[in-house]
């Protein structure tokens, strides 16, 4: 083949290629999304996007337990997607390792930005700049079965206070049947606990880390001890089904709904499930409570985000704000029994009247979320030293040998 | 012609040569980029703090003298070799009796010898999942069995007990890959001519003394072949753990290779997951060498 050939044969790819792109512009913008599989309305949320929009989004559900893992994969495999909603607690160590697109002027512009709810645009940050938005929130508390109550001779308007009280409701529950029981809880379940298990040491004024986040306080901290008796003693006296003991969360939500569960932790996300799926199901909601009263709330929920490398920055942000706005927060959240991420819009239509939506939604006000980079390895990692800690304490009756692992382990990570 | 190519110039003898090396070239390449590569990149990373994303940095032997403080990695280690003592035992009896059971080419032979290898074919993961259902607290097959049997009173939580987790996935594993280890000594026993049972027989010789001077000294090789096999499988193992108790219960189930796993991809410390891989590969290499020399053919 002679060079001029050659010549010619590589220009006339050269010339194709370049024509690609340009011929691909008109073509609608194609982003990919990812969510973790928890019941927000994402999918309703990107079925209207797509139905009124040039620009389409695929909508990709990865399993919670499995997200970090396959988001830290994409990322280093170069192939994030162009939107992740993301469990807000893993927002800092995305942030921190410089896999998120800096939006901080994007938010500055929202006239709205000061009602967005306050742990997710904290967790949102990173050294002064957001990198994320809130777009599912939800705050913890504990859901009793008001016909159980009432068949154990106890005040369904009056709930528990105090964890003496909830143990009393507990017991009461117990006793009306084999198959009854007072309480559920996942121990083989790290983030579920974390979830309703943390606001008992937050209500009761304790913490498992300190107020800045550097150290472990599980073994300085009494009430730590005290809040694993607490679970010790529903563990001893049969409070929950044994089952309970190895559920790794995928009975998390449906084990109250059977009916037999007199009082179980879960969130927000949980009431439209339970209304929709057990109608039958008579229930309430209220705080959970420490020690002597009180109360807390963990702050979770998802937060969205741009990962970094995306071409579609300006598209991505359309979608988000659009995600924020009144029409989205009010006819696709509220409408949907999920509580929208502007705190003044809880005061909605669909919400009104309503008591176990406002206490739900009254739960982020005494919300709290962990701010460390190292959430996943403490806290949601299955074999990471929270849930073995939980174990050790609880189902083997191990208090102090617990605490010692915890208090170790849990230094250990977080020095690095 | 002549002057482009100069294979054409060669000699016959570096001709057949050059012949030689094209047919090993696939070998050759598939090996370098398959696994003289990674481990390669494996023992740089090892120098590395390393995340799976954002900055790294050159850390010298800092990986590898974190090993030493690391309480799960030691755990991981004791937990492994236990398990593999544990499985490998109950693998090469169960297989030598099932091949001794399968030997002879009798009718229908076929069909035992197909139930027995089927459970090999199955994923491990398939498989571990399998087992989890049937383990199940609830709609297990195994306590409605003991239930009915009146052999326990309520049901057993047998993935979720320490004592009891270790013993159900050995089961599994067995009933898994024994079909393998059959068909391994099968090959063995089938290699073993008829005339030396008959001539030790009219020499009187009893079941016991046959097998233990002519059948397992003439299995030699195949002993060490499918025990070699076996042990790395067993010390490599992760996805039963991963899958039937998530390294649970009181993480007490956690491999080796789990550990490798969680460290690299959930903690995100790929160096430090390097450095464990190579200390892990130099202790099957020690491992295999060993076996190899105590089975070695005295000849």
């Amino acid at each position: 083949m002679s060079f001029r050939k050659t010549l010619f044969i590589v220009l006339a790819i050269v010339i194709c290629l370049g024509a690609l792109p340009a011929a691909a512009q008109d073509e609608p913008i194609q982003m990919s999304m990812w969510v973790r599989s928890i019941p927000f309305q994402t999918q309703e949320l990107v079925d209207q996007w797509n139905a009124n929009n040039d620009s389409q989004i695929e909508l990709t559900v990865v399993p919670s337990g499995e997200f970090v893992t396959k988001m830290g994969a994409a990322i280093a495999a170069g192939e994030p997607p162009d939107i992740a909603s993301i469990d807000l607690i893993y927002t800092p160590a995305f942030a921190a390792a410089g896999q998120l697109v800096d939006i901080t002027d994007f938010v500055r512009e929202l006239p709205y930005a000061d009602s967005l709810t306050p742990a997710h645009m904290e967790l949102g940050m990173y050294e002064g700049r957001n990198y994320a938005v809130p777009t599912g929130v939800d705050g913890s508390f504990i859901v009793y079965n008001i016909d159980l109550f009432e068949q154990a001779g106890l005040d369904p308007d009056n709930p528990p206070s105090t964890w003496d009280g909830m143990l009393e409701a507990a017991r009461a529950i117990n006793d009306l049947g084999d198959d009854t029981y007072g309480y559920w809880f996942s121990m083989n379940c790290a983030g579920c606990n974390a979830f309703t298990f943390l606001p008992f040491i937050w209500a009761s004024g304790g913490d498992v880390l300190s107020d800045d986040y550097t150290e472990a306080t599980i073994a300085s901290d009494p009430i730590v001890a005290e809040a694993l008796a607490f679970y010790n003693t529903i563990w001893e006296e049969a409070l929950v089904p044994e089952g309970a003991s190895i559920d790794n969360g995928s009975n998390f939500v449906s084990a109250f709904g059977a009916g037999n569960i007199g009082m179980a932790g879960t969130g927000n996300f949980a009431i439209s499930g339970y209304t929709n799926d057990f109608p039958d199901l008579n229930f309430g909601v209220f705080h959970i409570p420490g020690k002597e009263g009180g109360a807390a709330s963990f702050g979770g929920g998802d937060v969205i985000a741009i990962p970094s490398g995306t071409e579609h920055v300006e598209e991505a942000w359309r979608f988000i704000e659009w995600t924020m706005s009144d029409e989205a927060q009010i006819e696709i959240y509220a409408a949907n029994g999920q509580i929208p991420v502007r705190l003044e819009l809880v005061d909605n239509p669909y919400f009104e009247g309503d008591d176990r939506q406002l206490t739900a939604a009254s739960a982020l006000a005494v919300g709290h979320t962990p701010y460390t980079t190292v959430y996943n390895d403490l806290f949601n990692d299955p074999n990471g030293p929270w849930l073995e800690m939980l174990q050790i304490a609880i189902l083997d009756g191990d208090i102090d040998g617990a605490i010692e692992l915890g208090q170790e382990r849990f230094t250990q990570i977080m020095e690095g | 012609m002549t002057s482009q190519f100069a294979v054409w110039n060669l000699s016959w003898v570096q001709r057949r040569k050059l012949t030689g090396l094209l047919f090993v070239l696939p070998t050759v390449a598939f090996v370098t980029v398959f696994f003289i590569v990674p481990l390669l990149m494996t023992v740089f990373m090892s120098f590395h703090d390393w995340p799976l994303f954002g900055e790294r940095a050159f850390t010298g032997l800092a990986n590898y003298s974190e090993l030493g403080k690391d309480r799960q990695y030691l755990k991981s280690l004791d937990f492994t070799f236990r398990y593999t003592l544990l499985v490998t035992p109950p693998i090469f009896l169960l297989g030598f009796i099932l091949a001794s059971l399968v030997r002879r080419n009798i009718r229908f032979i076929g069909i035992f010898r197909t139930i027995f290898f089927l459970p090999v074919v199955i994923g491990l993961g398939v498989s571990s999942l399998l087992w989890v259902w049937m383990l199940d607290d609830r709609i297990g097959v195994f306590n409605k069995i003991l239930l009915d049997l009146n052999l326990v009173t309520k049901a057993q939580l047998f993935l979720g007990r320490p004592n009891t987790a270790m013993n159900v996935i050995i089961l599994s594993v067995v009933w898994k890959t024994v079909g393998f280890t059959m068909i391994l000594l099968l090959a063995g026993l089938q290699a073993i001519p008829d005339e030396l049972y008959e001539s030790a027989e009219v020499d009187g010789a009893g079941y016991f003394r046959k097998l233990f001077y002519i059948t397992l000294p003439l299995m030699r090789r195949f002993i060490a072949l499918a025990l070699i096999l076996s042990v790395i499988g067993s010390v490599l193992s992760f996805d039963q753990f991963y899958i039937m108790t998530r390294g649970g219960p009181r993480n007490s189930t956690i491999s080796i290779v789990y550990w490798i796993f969680n460290n690299s991809f959930t903690y995100f410390k790929m160096g430090y997951g390097s450095a464990m891989s190579i200390v892990l590969l130099g202790i099957l290499v020690a491992l295999t060498g060993a076996q190899f020399y105590v089975l070695r053919e005295r000849e």
